[in-house]
């Protein structure tokens, strides 16, 4: 079983020991969050040194978004040719694709849309068992789902680790998976509630506005009983906390676990 | 530009048709799905009113809305469907073809592929769970042979219009009406309608709830008035998807200028009466663009209709663009 660990920041990099052989950097959630130029030179030295393998993690875009991972690919395809790109937009699938076919696409979480919000578990055992498994499975187990993939040069998928269970036994073997542990992503928005969440005056600024970055310094612990668990937003997106080893760990249907020491953005 | 309305019924063809709309999205949920999946739909509807229940109704309304020169388009929206549902998703899919409809309007990339692989004769079009935030999304989806996408709710005017500027060829479709989402469509794996209405913290969508928020500081200094404010911006956040009249109009403006095909009013389970309204209070102000009208006098005339229409002031966070907001002329 592979291991990466997963970070956003230079500053994550003393969570980098010898147990992991593989990398994950980059913003997922949002694009004001993709790491500079010199950031990524300076990960893609350490992992030079170390021998390690590398993935880049790009988040959702705009055009301005684009632009910017528009000006860091030419970094990584140069430095890093045989990088995986976890791909979260299918404009950035398409930047791939054309320009540099070299890099290897994975489909990210935000494609995965599996379902994850935690009330379904007051319900599971009270639906049948072909509604428990549609929230348990994913498209993988579709032939065209597969095919398309595979016309994309997709060979894996990022996997959350679902409160319900996953199944993926009927899924297409040739797709590898991933699995995130312990933060599985809910829901992410632009209208961001911790931008300016520290500036009164912006109180009902909701939409797409400028912001300070202030997911940096603040989460923010939700509670609802009907959720049955903690939900965590972290800027623009909504995590729960899953600690447990899923079996598709123990069955080797996934063979790849990529550890997030903090939330990731 | 034209009004993409919601159609629930044989019905209500002739209405919304006379009111002003120009293209119809609709659903079909028959029992066979509803046993099998009884919390999960086929269209990101909940079951009961917001449906067509039988084939051979949405046939006589796709006859009607033809007669009239109106498409018609069959949602298959869900964000993802397996295996076991695709004997079922194809009986939709025949049965919708069948029924005459325009086109798929669909998020899920394995049904899309699927729906090719069939050769289906109907365009596919991209819901706004194709998460298309920039150029280059439209770009794969011309690839892939989509024919029109929905924009997210979550862009700018600007942003829209720095996509329109350099995409490919392709139509597209804006949400100027009803039902504004907090959370982003595509990337939202919440689930609705867990139980039925009388349960409501399991039917109502997710981001409605009250949630309790404790604020944690990375350096374990908050500062003192930051939880207190939280609170009252998790109370407004909470109240952005209640469908208290939720509006884009001003933004009309723009999207005529940008060459936006279409404006979708979300409503399927609305009354007709209310269907009818929402349509009318468009259709007025799209007459007023083909005259020349300018800006802010386009913007005072809608926010004045808007009051008119639905006995509601402007307010910020029911504003689908709250940035023309800002540019002054009314507003809270």
């Amino acid at each position: 079983m592979e291991q990466a660990l997963y970070i956003h920041s230079t500053d994550q990099l003393y969570y980098l020991s010898e147990d992991f052989t593989r990398l994950y950097f980059g913003a997922e959630f949002c694009e004001r969050l993709i790491p500079s130029r010199p950031e990524l030179e300076t990960v893609l030295r350490i992992v030079r040194e170390r021998d390690l393998d590398f993935t880049w993690m790009t988040p959702f875009v705009t055009n301005r978004g684009l632009g910017r991972l528009e000006e860091l690919l030419p970094v990584l395809a140069q430095t890093c040719p045989d990088a995986e790109v976890v791909v979260n937009d299918w404009g950035v699938l398409q930047l791939l694709r054309s320009e540099y076919p070299q890099l290897k696409p994975v489909l990210g979480r935000l494609l995965n849309k599996s379902k994850r919000g935690p009330r379904i578990m007051n319900i599971f055992n009270q639906i049948p068992p072909s509604t428990q498994d549609y929230f348990q499975g994913c498209n993988l187990d579709v032939p065209s789902a597969v095919r398309f993939l595979k016309q994309q040069g997709i060979s894996r998928v990022e996997f959350d680790n679902l409160l319900q269970g996953l199944k993926l036994e009927g899924t297409d073997g040739s797709i590898r998976k991933s699995l995130y542990l312990p933060f599985a992503f809910v829901s992410a928005t632009r209208f961001c509630l911790t931008a300016n969440c520290d500036d009164p005056e912006k109180m009902d600024s909701i939409g797409v506005f400028p912001c300070g970055k202030e997911c940096l310094n603040y989460s923010f612990n939700l509670y609802n009983p009907v959720m049955t668990l903690p939900l965590i937003r972290r800027g623009n997106t909504v995590f729960f906390t899953n600690e447990s080893i899923p079996d598709v760990v123990t069955g080797q249907q996934v063979d790849r676990i990529v550890i997030q020491p903090e939330l990731p953005v | 530009m034209k009004i993409l309305s919601p159609l629930d019924s044989i019905e209500e063809v002739d209405e919304l048709a006379k009111a002003g709309a120009g293209e119809f999205f609709c659903g079909v949920l028959e029992d066979s799905w509803y046993e099998k999946y009884p919390v999960i739909s086929i269209n990101r509807r909940p079951a009961g009113k917001g449906h067509f229940r039988r084939f051979e109704d949405l046939k006589e309304a796709v006859s009607r809305a033809h007669a009239r020169d109106i498409p018609v388009y069959f949602t298959v929206n869900e964000h993802y469907y397996t295996n076991a549902q695709y004997d079922l998703i194809k009986w939709y899919l025949d049965g919708a073809v069948d029924s005459g409809i325009d086109a798929f309007i669909l998020t899920d990339f394995g049904l899309m592929q699927f729906i090719k692989e069939q050769g289906y004769p109907a365009a596919i079009h991209i819901s706004t769970g194709g998460t298309v935030f920039n150029w280059r999304s439209v770009a794969f989806f011309q690839q892939q042979g989509a024919s029109n996408i929905t924009f997210p709710r979550h862009l700018s005017i600007a942003e829209i219009a720095d996509i329109t500027a350099i995409m490919p060829p392709m139509e597209t479709t804006v949400f100027v009406l009803n039902s504004r989402c907090i959370n982003i469509d595509g990337f939202c794996t919440f689930q609705h309608g867990l139980a039925r209405k009388e349960v409501l913290p399991m039917f109502k969508n997710a981001c409605m709830l009250p949630f309790e928020v404790q604020v944690c500081s990375r350096d374990m200094n908050v500062p003192f008035m930051l939880q207190a404010s939280m609170i009252e911006r998790q109370r407004i956040w909470e109240r952005v998807h209640v469908d208290d009249h939720p509006c884009g109009a001003c933004a009309m403006y723009e999207f005529q200028k940008l060459g936006i095909g279409s404006m979708k009013v979300v409503g399927r389970g609305n009354p007709l009466e209310r269907k009818v309204l929402d349509i009318q209070f468009l259709k007025r102000l799209l007459d007023m663009l083909d005259g020349n009208i300018s800006r802010s006098e386009f913007y005072q005339i809608s926010r004045k209709l808007y009051q008119q229409t639905y006995s509601r002031q402007c307010r910020s966070h029911m504003c689908y663009y709250p940035e023309v907001m800002l540019d002054g002329a009314g507003g809270t």
